[in-house]
């Protein structure tokens, strides 16, 4: 992997050069404290030091509400205007939600192919950012602090500069492009930037343990926890909104006023809504909040991991951190372990 | 199925849905095309008053004794019955102090002049006759109006959001205003399908479209207590729409004030 330095005088003469790739978007900000990912004209508008965005980057690529075809009784079914072929380039992009996206890109490319998904998702260039976690962080724990994959361009901060991985060949052309911005990597860089990651590793403020969580969780299948949780989950689909691998949508026909033409269309959907898993005959197999509230746990930790070999969570803290009820993964998967340490 | 023949009505309330209908200005003549409207009193004069319907879309709760006469007259008159906007789904503001004796209420606020008219706990349409589709808001949404009316068109009934505002404040992105902001928030609990019109100018949901479909009232209490509002002005707020609505019952307002 080529590795490069760029000094951080130069980071915005970089940023604005990426506009020559495709529109950027970055974190901004959103009202008084949230951030999200939005367009950007003005580097002064990016929000270098940010922690999270409200809804991670999947939004752009399997979007909250999405056409997929169009239908009338004359022309039969037609696929919606395809969206002009321009390239995003996401600045800024933290290790938990590269690893989302790569879980979404093994999901969506499964035995059918989700072309409304890739259709996006192949014309995105990713340059990734360095974080520190917060209270509510445990990548360090699902394994996605860091990334080897996934990315063009990976800046990591080392002080003065940003040591930065090359990916791609696209994130090369990126270097090339303003060769002159940046630096070799000399001895001292090298020592930095292990120095940095060690200091990450131990910044975490959460550390669960996830490796045999699966085992324990058919262990605790009838857990009073499951009931509990039923009790204060509210239903209200937050977790799923915010959550980098949440990708259940559901399909619905919007229809025109003359009732023979329309649209077809998806939203995201929730494990946790009453209707989730509603059938014909009115029949509901988890009728019952607390099973919803399980159904989400087991999918995430324990059947993800039969199916693709690791849990779906990403770490990110998302669900935590903007659940109104103030449900804890972390605290729920420590009950789930009876760990006494914490 | 030819044109069906629809009549729109009102009980008690604002009229605000009926007017929702003819706030759809650019849809206008497109709705009057596909519906053969056999009565619309609010907006115009000569209709019939005998003929069978199709659909009726009735707009109000049930306050006097004539509200329940013309619905159930209603009811006998048309195929399907569309409640339309929260007063005529989950009773609305009217009842919103249901809880006070209606003389009581009828003496403080009309004085001597209440004694020329007769009047009730104001209650939901279904509380009287049955309902077969709910559009609910305060006013209803154009959009879902017209999605209705094109589903009815087709012979189906529409699928209206029954998940809570919160999910579409978190697909538009919108900081939230209960944990953020630290407002007294009825997102969790009230029906989507206003697109978090509220949140989207940072303001707390009131719950003006009425609960979702098994809301968790015991736990959105819980949680604006711990933000440290008072039980008086919780109660207010989840009162002001929905009262009579079954997860609102007494024993979430016992439970609440003893807590």
């Amino acid at each position: 992997m080529k590795i490069v330095k760029l000094p951080k005088e130069n980071l915005a003469k970089f940023v604005s050069s990426l506009s020559s790739f495709g529109q950027i978007h970055a974190p901004v900000k959103r009202g008084e404290k949230s951030l999200a990912f939005g367009p950007v004209s003005d580097f002064a508008q990016i929000q270098l030091n940010y922690t999270r965005t409200i809804l991670p980057l999947k939004k752009y690529f399997f979007k909250p509400i999405d056409t997929m075809f169009n239908f009338s009784a004359e022309k039969g079914y037609e696929l919606p205007m395809e969206e002009p072929e321009q390239r995003n380039v996401f600045f800024g992009v933290h290790p938990c939600d590269i690893h989302g996206l790569k879980i979404l890109d093994l999901v969506f490319s499964g035995r059918y192919v989700d072309n409304y998904y890739f259709a996006r998702r192949n014309n995105a260039a990713i340059i990734g950012l360095d974080c520190i976690p917060d209270e509510f962080c445990f990548c360090r724990s699902t394994g996605t602090d860091f990334v080897d994959s996934g990315f063009d361009l990976f800046l990591s901060d080392i002080d003065e500069s940003y040591l930065v991985r090359v990916g791609t060949s696209l994130g090369d052309d990126m270097v090339k492009a303003t060769e002159s911005l940046f630096r070799d990597i000399e001895k001292q860089d090298r020592e930095k930037y292990k120095g940095k990651s060690i200091e990450k590793r131990e910044s975490f403020q959460i550390q669960i343990q996830l490796q045999d969580l699966p085992g324990i969780m058919d262990l605790e299948y009838d857990s009073p926890i499951w009931e509990e949780l039923g009790q204060d989950c509210l239903s209200c689909g937050t977790c799923s909104m915010v959550c980098p691998t949440c990708y259940c949508y559901a399909v619905f026909d919007e229809l025109d006023l003359d009732a023979s033409s329309g649209r077809r269309m998806r939203r995201w959907d929730s494990c946790l809504f009453k209707d989730y898993a509603l059938v014909a005959g009115g029949h509901n197999f988890r009728a019952e909040r607390s099973s919803r509230v399980k159904n989400r746990f087991f999918h995430k930790q324990r059947g993800f991991v039969s199916q693709y070999g690791r849990p779906s969570c990403v770490g990110c803290g998302r669900c935590k951190a903007y659940c109104p009820a103030g449900i804890d993964i972390v605290e729920v998967i420590n009950k789930l372990r009876s760990e006494i340490r914490v | 199925m030819g044109k069906p023949k629809v009549g729109i009505y009102g009980l008690t309330g604002c009229a605000g849905d009926q007017l929702a209908i003819l706030n759809c200005e650019d849809e206008l003549l497109d709705i009057a095309g596909a519906l053969d409207i056999k009565s619309f009193p609010m907006a115009m004069s000569g209709g019939d008053e005998n003929c069978p319907l199709d659909i009726v879309f009735v707009d109000g709760a049930v306050v006097q004794p004539k509200d329940e006469e013309l619905l159930k007259r209603l009811r006998e008159r048309a195929t399907l019955l569309v409640a339309i906007g929260t007063c005529a789904v989950w009773g609305g503001l009217p009842a919103m102090k249901s809880e006070i004796a209606r003389e009581e209420l009828k003496r403080k606020v009309y004085g001597r002049a209440g004694k020329i008219f007769d009047t009730t706990a104001p209650q939901h349409l279904s509380r009287f006759v049955k309902v077969d589709l709910s559009i609910s808001g305060c006013p209803i949404e154009k959009e879902q109006l017209l999605q209705s009316v094109a589903s009815l068109l087709h012979g189906d009934l529409p699928r209206l959001p029954n998940y809570a505002v919160c999910t579409e404040c978190k697909m538009a992105e919108y900081p939230c205003v209960l944990l953020e902001k630290g407002q007294l928030c009825l997102g969790p609990i009230t029906v989507a399908g206003c697109k978090a019109r509220c949140p989207s100018y940072g303001q707390p949901c009131i719950g003006c479209r009425g609960p979702v479909e098994e809301a968790n009232v015991s736990s959105e209490v819980r949680v604006l207590k711990e933000k440290g509002f008072t039980w008086f002005d919780i109660q207010n707020r989840l009162r002001t729409f929905a009262a009579p609505a079954d997860c609102f019952e007494d024993k979430i307002f016992k439970e609440g004030a003893n807590a």
